[in-house]
């Protein structure tokens, strides 16, 4: 029974760690004003990256920590330039992260896929899945978020990071650096969603495959971001749930009797029904998007 | 484009590979018959995704509206009017006709409840619309797993194969004998394609249709002009006195139809049946439509242009697994740097830069 309790922390941890990350890496990039439709292109490279970092033994460490840096770092990089690019130009921010969306499965597959064939089983190379390992990577993550927390809302940055979401021209007139403050919020944002997207090989499925991208769990973290309306804090409980209805389905079924494909409609159901009932309510203040988000710097208006 | 494909071709050089070899199978792509299918069902969502995107609505729901609207020729096909040995023409007709309805209302019903989302409260339909296509997909994963479960199908969990009565294909035999040379090869080569088109001719007379409906609806009524105006200037909509969340609605609603419409023709022209999970077999029409929709610079006469050339790139994706060139992932990375370098590249065309020197 112990065992079997121990055995829901590991999963519930490993779904939680990867969801929560991702979403709030998200949230920080999207709260900055750049519509991030990449997100699931990067969650999959970053996937790659980690297998690649976890067993390749890059100068001359390997293991699954190396695998979760390598994927962070892979993820900056790729948002650093997504976030320079989507500020200094004024171009369709979701045609371009559809479009490099597919450049991420790509890449994912070419990074993760030679690496992934030369070892027989990526569980050896994955964080060991132990209660001791797991409220250490929960008490790491939560750790994260706070501090993100209070970086967005109670620091100097923070604030520069929400002008520019909001309304970015007159964040600039007041002397803010648009595209360096974007740049900061790009580089943070696409770390943590690297981190946290290392999880779900490392951690979660202790395995990797070039099929996993079609599943579309950068989606899934996009939708819980916005489900909890981009708040760092309330991504909390809804990556707990959210996580959990992804990673439990199977579980569901046999104990509720939930068909499992139901429950797994169930998060994107309720994000819907969050974002309805937040731009009803006065939650829409704090809980909307960003009022600039997907809008060009240098452009008042113009989406395709 | 061409920088598109430059750039491409460097990033295959820098990772060891001749560029050369692999723009070459690039290039046969071009001329593949194998490209006449993606094309067809390409132009079509790509009209239909036009329709929203020219009034400033992105819908990127195309998935979901395609696959609510395939559900939806399952069940006329298989479970509600199943085929009968000796079911007369009349009604085999008649089911294909209706099941074309049916899918083009539910795709029309699913782009709908997007607009309403979009609409009445207030909610940007690219969240919206991307949540409904994983609704979408996890609501047709049980219904394909319970109520339209197939019984033939060698224990794999699928819906059973449609009918051959109501599959929408025409085979003309291979052709046993070509010419020599450079014209035997040439007429070898048009007869391919001319065995693609008749293989799927509904989806030529499906074209024909939806683009001629985007034309009218577009330039011909007064819902087309408030789309387009609803496009440029929605607040001069507003303030001229126009509901434009009706007008959001009756977008969305038109482009999901016209999505569930060709779903339609894709299930009785090829498919033939939905997989379990379908979020893991499906070809992303919806998503690569958009793609299309963009390429096109949301020009009405570009549509089947930028559809041809997102086909040949998919078909190069398998030319270059055949030649050991790479596999998924150069037909991943190949159009989406084409649409990156697109896409930034437009920007220089929209705009003129200068530089001044101060003092």
């Amino acid at each position: 029974m112990v065992e079997a309790y121990a055995g829901l922390v590991v999963d519930l941890v490993a779904a939680f760690a990867t969801f929560y990350l991702v979403a709030v890496g998200q949230s920080i990039v999207e709260k900055s004003g750049v519509l991030n439709l990449a997100i699931d292109g990067v969650f999959f490279l970053a996937t790659g990256a980690a297998v690649y970092g976890a067993v390749s033994g890059l100068l001359g460490f390997k293991g699954p920590l190396v695998g979760t840096l390598v994927a962070g770092v892979i993820a900056l990089i790729f948002g650093l330039f997504f976030n320079w690019i989507t500020t200094v130009l004024p171009l369709s921010q979701g045609a371009l992260g559809l479009s490099l969306m597919f450049v991420g499965y790509g890449l994912g597959i070419i990074i993760g896929y030679p690496a992934r064939m030369k070892v027989g089983n990526l569980a050896d190379y994955a964080y060991p899945a132990d209660t001791t390992t797991a409220l250490a990577t929960l008490l790491a993550v939560v750790a994260f978020g706070v501090a993100a927390y209070f970086m967005l809302e109670r620091t100097s940055l923070g604030a520069a990071i929400r002008a520019c979401g909001e309304n970015p021209h007159a964040a600039a007139s007041m002397g803010v650096d648009i595209v360096k403050t974007r740049l900061i919020a790009g580089a943070l944002g696409f770390l943590l969603i690297g981190i946290g997207s290392s999880f779900f090989p490392l951690m979660w499925l202790r395995g990797w495959d070039v099929k996993s991208y079609v599943l579309g769990y950068g989606w899934v973290a996009y939708t819980i971001a916005l489900a909890a309306g981009r708040h760092i804090l309330l991504l909390i409980p809804f990556s707990l749930v959210i996580g959990g209805l992804f990673r439990e389905s199977v579980r569901l079924q046999a104990v509720l009797g939930i068909p499992v494909d139901l429950s797994k409609a169930v998060p994107y159901i309720a994000a819907l029904i969050a974002m309805v009932f937040y731009s009803m309510t006065k939650l829409k203040k704090t809980l909307m998007p960003p009022s600039s988000l997907g809008k060009p710097f240098y452009r008042e208006e113009r989406t395709i | 484009m061409i920088a598109g494909i430059l750039f491409y071709a460097t990033i295959l050089a820098l990772m060891g590979r001749n560029p050369v070899e692999v723009i070459y199978a690039l290039a046969r792509s071009f001329v593949s018959p194998g490209i006449v299918k993606d094309f067809l069902i390409l132009s079509m969502l790509g009209y239909a995704l036009y329709v929203s995107f020219k009034g400033a609505l992105f819908n990127i729901g195309g998935e979901g509206q395609f696959y609510i609207a395939a559900i939806g020729v399952i069940a006329i096909t298989l479970s509600l009017m199943p085929w009968s040995p000796g079911q007369s023409t009349a009604k085999t007709i008649l089911v294909i006709v209706l099941a074309v309805f049916v899918a083009t209302l539910l795709g029309g019903l699913w782009g709908l409840l997007a607009g309403v989302f979009r609409g009445y409260a207030g909610i940007d339909e690219v969240p919206v619309t991307l949540l409904l296509n994983y609704v979408a997909y996890y609501t047709v994963d049980y219904l394909v797993y319970s109520i339209f479960r197939g019984r033939h199908t060698y224990g794999y969990i699928r819906t059973d194969e449609i009918p051959e009565a109501y599959r929408l294909n025409y085979y003309l035999p291979p052709r046993t004998s070509s010419g020599e040379g450079l014209l035997g090869s040439l007429s070898s080569l048009a007869y391919q394609f001319l065995r693609e088109f008749a293989l799927y001719y509904a989806w030529v007379i499906g074209l024909a249709v939806v683009a001629l409906v985007v034309y009218f609806v577009m330039y011909r009524t007064r819902l087309g002009l408030l789309i387009r105006i609803h496009g440029s200037n929605s607040d001069y909509l507003r303030a001229i006195g126009v509901d434009v969340c009706r007008v959001a609605v009756a977008t969305l609603a038109l482009s999901g139809s016209l999505v569930g419409f060709t779903a339609s023709l894709y299930v009785l022209g090829y498919l033939g049946r939905l997989p379990y999970p379908v979020e893991e077999s499906t070809a992303n029409y919806g998503y690569i439509a958009i793609l299309v929709a963009w390429l096109a610079v949301l020009e009405y006469k570009l549509i089947p242009l930028a559809a041809y050339i997102v086909a040949a790139l998919r078909d190069a994706g398998i030319n270059l697994q055949v030649a050991q060139l790479g596999g998924t992932e150069q037909t991943f990375i190949s159009i989406g740097l084409l649409l990156t370098v697109f896409t930034v590249v437009k920007v220089f065309t929209e705009y003129r830069i200068e530089v001044r020197h101060s003092g």
